[in-house]
């Protein structure tokens, strides 16, 4: 039987997406002081209104739901899940008020686009927007990749027992440190250090290509911003081909494969342990399926002869590839050029490496590298059983920080998550195909959105349908929250309407 | 309320955020590119246009990145070519353009770079096209012997709206007072210390 949520049950959840919402209010003065700084004083006001608004929200939800009650399970699934709505409508603000989009629902298609660490866009003359609005951009995704709840837990939540219901509910379900605060807080610090390193090394390399200091820092820093959380946003529409340097590409795919794995592994490297890297399930399953990816797309081209010799060829599929694999969706050729050079087997082995993803607890999507690893593990272990005498006991273990034994439930909650993003990924081929685009375009770009990467073949545009629109949203925010904590909000609305007092 | 009604107001809800939502999006008639090969002709028609000579015209934006005796520039030939958004152009879509390799002394000819600030100089390059380019990794460029300024860049301006002042000092007062009320009937409700 439903039982329909009490009071006490709306006010635990209003109080804590208030909190949520304030750190966004509080994330929001990055930019406004980056616009007071190149005296954008049109933007300034843009995101003035937009704090405003989410510290009213914010305040409002402190005083009208006003609890002592601590967070249960489904709380903080549904508080995680919400936050990111709630968060989506009021972070479109600034966009919507910068004229640079089509309509609202625009603006939140980008900024779910850049909390999911997407890349995804619909903002229009990119190459005409303020200093401002590019650091929120950025900062979007830079913050979407560590997790907004996350940011929220570090500075607003007295570290309760429920803040762990919560950070689990934003898809991260590694304890690095007993508290889930400290946890919070040892992820930004992993997160800051690269920050500091990434940045000076694009600054640097921006610097000796040729770009004036203040633009070669703030290109640094978006970039470094966008690789490491994997959200392949960058500040000119260009993308990264806007560079044309060996050099630029080399550290951006350095960083985006650092931010690509899971941060139990960074801890775990952080704390002495190298060798992890190397035993690692999810580091092993990323270079056997980027291998795998960047060698069929290679054979592709050169069949093809889209580039003129094989350095070249190696430089451009390596990078697309790492890009789709660590679902980044920084490029360095056009979007339709996957279309009108790449061709449908270089489509289809990008969608692969996009459809796999990286690894779990980072700020990577897509099915991810350990979900692909478990189930391989999981089929040999059963061909194993097959073929050995029928008395004999056999178990498969993989490594992941420590050896883990394969058990049943295991495999099938792997194979719950891993079926739920496959229909994700068939039903938006499906609906683009509906709305007629071509079939392999239209999985290309819909594996792009559900599995968080970003990279396009053209099919994303201000024009596309408005229920695509709404589709890729939807498919963006359960594809980064994994599904459990969405599912639970959807729940949570079940039991309002149907339940029982 | 009964679970119908409650189930009523949901939908109406949903369905008029949706409609509010996408009920917005700019209507108009977006500035066609000025080239005979477009940059999006170029892009779709890779194999057609690959090695043959082209004439390019659009707005330089960024900056020059300067290599030595060359340099790369980024012109634009999409609807905000003439006028950009901040300026009040209708949008018309995403940016498209080309990269182009250039000699440095003609970069340095080209005053305004288009940004937020800045609408670029309107430039017309003379080069060959490359799908693939042999001696830039791959990319997809034009190598420019020649560059002309149309029409000299300027700067923008950038008005600040009084309404959006309004809002600003209403809402920021809101939520102030709401802070205000919050801190204090918190202080007011924690126990007392000694």
């Amino acid at each position: 039987m439903l039982l329909r949520p009490r009071l006490d049950d709306h006010l635990v959840i209003g109080k804590y997406t208030g909190k949520v919402i304030i750190g966004i209010a509080l994330l929001m003065v990055i930019p406004l002081l980056t616009s007071v700084v190149f005296a954008e004083w049109d933007t300034v006001l843009d995101f003035a209104i937009s704090i405003a608004l989410c510290l009213i929200f914010g305040f409002g939800t402190q005083i009208a739901c006003r609890t002592e009650r601590d967070l249960s399970w489904s709380h903080g699934l549904v508080v995680a899940s919400g936050s990111w709505i709630v968060a989506t409508i009021l972070g479109a603000m600034p966009h919507w008020l910068s004229g640079h989009e089509g309509s609202y629902l625009d603006a939140m298609f980008d900024v779910m686009s850049g909390y999911t660490t997407t890349g995804l866009y619909l903002l229009q003359d990119l190459d005409h927007i303020s200093y401002g609005m590019n650091m929120w951009r950025h900062l979007l995704t830079y913050a979407g990749g560590q997790g907004i709840v996350v940011i929220a837990l570090t500075f607003l939540f007295k570290g309760t027992a429920g803040a762990y219901k919560v950070y689990v509910g934003e898809g991260k379900d590694e304890r690095l440190l007993p508290n889930v605060v400290q946890t919070a807080r040892a992820i930004w610090l992993v997160s800051l250090t690269w920050l500091v390193i990434g940045t000076v090394a694009m600054s640097i390399t921006g610097l000796l290509l040729g770009q004036e200091p203040v633009r070669a820092f703030l290109h640094g820093l978006w970039v470094y911003m966008g690789a490491w959380s994997t959200g392949g946003f960058a500040p000119q529409s260009y993308n990264t081909l806007y560079y044309h340097a060996l050099s630029y590409e080399i550290v951006a795919i350095v960083v985006m494969i650092a931010g690509s794995f899971n941060f139990a592994l960074h801890w775990a490297v952080w704390t002495g342990k190298r060798k992890e890297i190397l035993r690692n399930v999810e580091t092993v399953s990323f270079a056997i399926t980027l291998s795998l990816t960047v060698l069929i797309a290679t054979f592709a081209l050169a069949k093809a002869g889209v580039y003129p010799d094989a350095m070249t060829l190696f430089r451009k599929a390596f990078y697309q590839l790492a890009s789709g694999h660590t679902t980044t969706g920084f490029s360095t050729i056009y979007s339709r050029a996957f279309v009108t050079q790449w061709g449908p087997v270089g489509l289809i082995a990008t969608t692969v490496a996009m459809a796999i993803g990286a690894s779990a607890c980072s700020t990577a999507g897509g099915i991810k590298g350990m979900r692909i690893g478990i189930i391989f593990k999981a089929f040999m272990q059963d061909i194993r059983r097959v073929i050995s005498p029928e008395r004999a006991v056999v178990s498969s273990k993989f490594h992941h920080i420590k050896d883990v034994y394969l058990d049943d439930g295991l495999v099938r909650t792997t194979m719950t998550i891993t079926i739920a993003y496959l229909a994700m990924y068939g039903l938006n081929a499906i609906v683009g195909a509906f709305y007629g685009y071509d079939f392999l375009q239209a999985a290309f770009e819909g594996v792009s959105a559900a599995s968080n990467t970003g990279l396009s073949c053209g099919v994303t545009s201000p024009t596309m349908p408005d229920v695509m629109k709404v589709l890729y949203i939807g498919s963006m925010w359960l594809g980064r929250l994994e599904f459990m904590s969405v599912f639970a909000l959807g729940g949570y609305i079940v039991t309002i309407l149907r339940g029982h007092k | 309320m009964s679970a119908r009604t409650a189930r009523s107001l949901m939908a109406t809800l949903l369905f008029g955020l949706l409609l509010a939502a996408s009920g917005c999006a700019a209507a108009g008639t977006p500035e066609p590119s000025p080239n005979d090969a477009s940059s999006t002709d170029l892009v779709e028609s890779p194999k057609k246009f690959d090695g043959g000579d082209v004439s390019f015209r659009g707005e330089a934006i960024g900056e020059a990145m300067v290599r030595g005796d060359m340099a790369w520039i980024h012109i634009n030939d999409d609807a905000y070519y003439m006028k950009n958004v901040e300026e009040g152009a209708e949008l018309g879509g995403y940016n498209t353009g080309m990269a182009v390799w250039v000699p440095a002394e003609l970069a340095e000819d080209i005053e305004y770079f288009g940004d937020y600030k800045h609408e670029g100089d309107i430039v017309e390059v003379e080069g060959i096209y490359n799908a693939a380019c042999a001696e830039h990794g791959g990319d997809t460029d034009i190598h420019a012997t020649a560059l002309d300024v149309i029409e000299v860049g300027h700067d923008v301006v950038d008005p600040v709206r009084p309404d959006k002042v309004v809002w600003a000092v209403t809402l920021g007062l809101v939520a102030f007072a709401l802070y205000l009320f919050d801190h204090y009937w918190r202080r007011g409700s924690e126990p007392r210390r000694r």
